[in-house]
């Protein structure tokens, strides 16, 4: 037996009018809909779930700019593509810093290789000097022990800003104590 | 899965009534309107240009102010459109200004031809640039402000087309106040700096419409 499809134009016209089960039925449609379409696009099943959860919040955001009177899906579609697009920008561009580490570390390995590693503690005063949100992200991952998963989900971020944002910090510590 | 859950169950719970947005022909037709007081007020302000019913009546000046108009119209519409995810379905539209920025480029360039013997330069050149600029500012502001209001999926072309738009408010105002008949003044220092506009304007829609 197959699943009738959902009239994706009535729920959402209900859930503009603030019918939560509807809306709460329109999302869950709206995942089923696109896991396949991110799944072909996308090479790991965590990046789909990731780039869901951005589209899921994107159509909350826009959802105004829906009126119930056109269809659905090519508006639905225009926000995943453009989430997809940002998220692989911003893959690749990892990607290039991370390219990039792999230089620094081969420099840092070489000098350093009989040099006490660094904790948290013997840096925590370069680390409060830090803007706030990178301290904090520093903090929940190198004190508490959170995964950037983790560290995401507490401040409200995605975990690729996460990484950013904590190798932008690691890259100004590093330079600060090279400089002591 | 279990998060997609969570979060699902989050957002439904903070589904509220909402008003959407007004269409993008009526959005283009709110800001045109706001668009058209700022012109008057400016205008008032600075006068209009003492020999203008003298040059309405030369046919390519009026076809030139009327294309700008158009143009103003054209590029509000697209920022419109470009201001919604899918564009409001109307994705032709959208290039409405590529049609009328070619229309007036084959205007001046008939009206260069038709300006024999050519019409003296005045003495000031980049000054109508800058004047054309500052009128511009505010309409540009209150653009980028209500199209921030919106979930461009196409942020740059929405940028570029509403800074256009603006740019075109100043040039109609400085064409309405200056006495000016020099067309390769007019193509070089009101009309030129379009091109620079535009490019702004995609830098600044990529950064300010981001959402």
């Amino acid at each position: 037996m197959t699943e009738q499809p959902a009239d994706l134009e009535h729920l959402m016209r209900l859930a503009l009018q603030g019918d939560k089960q509807a809306y709460a039925d329109l999302l869950r449609e709206t995942v089923r809909l696109l896991r396949p379409f991110l799944s072909k696009r996308l090479r790991f099943e965590h990046e789909v779930d990731d780039v869901l959860q951005e589209i899921l919040i994107s159509l909350h955001k826009a959802r105004h700019t829906y009126d119930g009177q056109r269809p659905f899906k090519p508006w639905l579609y225009a926000i995943a593509r453009f989430r997809l697009q940002d998220h692989l920008r911003m893959h690749y561009a990892d990607h290039l810093r991370h390219a990039e580490d792999i230089a620094d570390l081969e420099n840092i390995l070489h000098d350093d290789v009989t040099e006490t590693a660094i904790s948290y503690e013997s840096i925590s005063g370069e680390i409060e000097r830090l803007p706030e949100k990178q301290a904090t992200i520093l903090r929940l991952m190198h004190q508490q022990g959170y995964t950037a998963k983790e560290t995401a989900q507490q401040m409200g971020m995605n975990e690729s800003a996460v990484k950013v944002a904590a190798h932008r910090a690691y890259k100004v510590l590093r330079q600060r104590l090279e400089q002591k | 899965m279990k998060d997609i859950e969570q979060l699902v169950a989050q957002l439904s719970s903070e589904a509220t009534p909402i008003r959407p947005a007004p269409a993008p022909l009526q959005l283009s037709l709110r800001l045109a309107g706001a668009a058209f007081i700022y012109l008057l007020i400016a205008l008032a302000a600075s006068g209009l240009r003492s020999d203008l019913a003298h040059a309405l009546q030369n046919p390519w000046f009026a076809a030139e102010l009327l294309l700008l108009l158009l143009i103003l119209l054209g590029t509000l519409l697209s920022a419109a459109l470009l201001a919604f995810p899918d564009l409001h379905q109307k994705r032709t539209l959208a290039y409405t200004p590529a049609a009328l920025f070619g229309a007036f480029i084959l205007l001046l360039f008939f009206a260069w031809h038709a300006d024999t013997p050519p019409a003296p330069f005045p003495v000031h050149s980049f000054e109508c640039t800058l004047d054309i600029t500052f009128i511009s500012l505010i309409p540009a502001a209150l653009a980028f402000f209500v199209l921030r209001g919106y979930a461009s999926t196409h942020p740059s072309w929405a940028g570029s087309f509403a800074l256009l738009a603006a740019f075109s408010v100043g040039a109609i105002w400085l064409r309405l106040y200056e006495v000016n008949d020099s067309i390769l003044h007019v193509v070089q220092w009101h009309y030129l700096p379009m091109i620079g506009v535009g490019l702004i304007g995609w830098a600044l829609g990529a950064r300010l419409l981001k959402w």
